[in-house]
């Protein structure tokens, strides 16, 4: 029953945000005593505490808009540009890790042989397993346009499918990433070559991770019928992300696999 | 430059009805059944790709690969501070049989 004169939500207190800062500075701190004082202890309870308050926060979400119906059109508005704001900041983490790429490779020093790639790196193949992976990211890219316009038909089974799909096509990109990783002859340890190569890789494959998870909580709430045809904007804040991670995997196709080859 | 404009043009104009949140797709009639082309796009492009790529990765893998000779450069295999895991000396993704350590591979 609420007694408000404006279509905005005024959210009720919570210690999320402040445990979540909590959580921050032991995984931070716990990162530190682990590469430095060989102790992992403190970043697995950092990691730990890091993930109970997502699942707690991101859990009210849910019971506010889906249950207690305080995401207005206007609220949602909000919840649409703060999406939209992060993913453009992400945009911008990647952006350094490009540049570091471009910085090193455009002019290679005399160390690496003065040529890119250095001197006793093969670099992979663009045309195998990489390839591969640019069909697997574009054709899930197809699956979850599917999921939504399925969503905003009220196909209910067509949705679950191609919501399905997308999550498996993801879980396929990351046992393809990791199978490569290891079978990769050059490490992170090979020069700047290395270090670009997996940092910008291995943050991508972490967001593909991220992105493969969002999904599969909306494939849980689909089937829980959270969503209806014209609400359902946890949906699409997953879909942009998922289709954020697409796009910097195929620049870092087009940078690093190909041109830097 | 006239091209750029008619393109940048047609590309908004595309963008736009598919950001709005899901209104478009049930009021225009050109747009309804907009999950049939997706479905269509799936099953007669997407699925296949994949089957290509996967099938040109299966065919490349039967070829051998020669493994390079170990030549100690020094800006490849630098140790300079040591992983805070196992012996500290080899990689998250070591694979004794592609990877070499500083002191040259294992087997």
């Amino acid at each position: 029953m609420a007694h408000q004169a404006h279509s905005f939500h005024m959210v009720d207190p919570s210690p999320w945000p402040l445990f979540g800062a909590i959580a921050a500075l032991l995984t931070t701190s716990g990162l530190t005593m682990w590469f430095h004082l060989n102790s992992p202890y403190l970043l697995m309870l950092g990691l730990l505490t890091t993930t109970l308050v997502m699942l707690q926060w991101w859990r009210d979400v849910v019971r506010e808009g889906t249950f207690q119906g305080h995401h207005t059109p206007m609220v949602q508005k909000g919840l649409r540009y703060g999406m939209i704001l992060f993913i453009t900041s992400e945009v911008f983490f990647f952006l350094g890790f490009f540049w570091a790429f471009f910085h090193s490779s455009l002019t290679p020093t005399p160390e690496l042989g003065g040529q890119w790639p250095p001197t006793g790196i093969k670099p992979l193949n663009p045309l195998e397993v990489p390839l591969l992976n640019t069909a697997v990211l574009l054709a899930s890219g197809i699956t979850v346009t599917w999921a939504h316009h399925s969503i905003t038909e009220a196909n209910r089974k067509q949705a679950i499918h191609a919501l399905t799909m997308t999550i498996l096509l993801g879980l396929y990109f990351t046992a393809l990433q990791t199978m490569e990783y290891h079978e990769t002859p050059f490490s992170i340890a090979d020069s700047v070559y290395g270090s670009t190569f997996f940092i910008a890789t291995g943050f991508h494959g972490l967001h593909v991770i991220i992105g493969s998870s969002f999904l599969l909580i909306c494939l849980l709430r689909l089937i829980k019928y959270h969503f209806t045809p014209n609400h359902h904007f946890g949906f699409e804040a997953a879909a942009w992300y998922w289709h954020f991670v697409d796009v910097i995997w195929l620049f870092l196709y087009m940078t690093i696999y190909w041109w830097g080859s | 430059m006239a091209a750029l404009g008619k393109v940048s043009r047609l590309l908004l104009g595309a963008a736009a009805p598919r950001s709005l949140p899901g209104r478009s797709m049930s009021a225009a009639a050109h747009e309804g059944g907009g999950a049939r082309l997706w479905k269509m796009l799936t099953f007669v492009v997407a699925l296949p790709g994949v089957a290509v790529c996967m099938l040109n990765c299966y065919l490349k893998g039967q070829q051998e690969h020669e493994r390079p000779e170990f030549i100690p450069y020094s800006h490849l295999r630098i140790r300079t501070k040591r992983f805070p895991w196992g012996d500290g000396v080899k990689t998250l993704f070591h694979n004794p049989h592609v990877n070499a350590l500083p002191t040259g591979y294992e087997d």
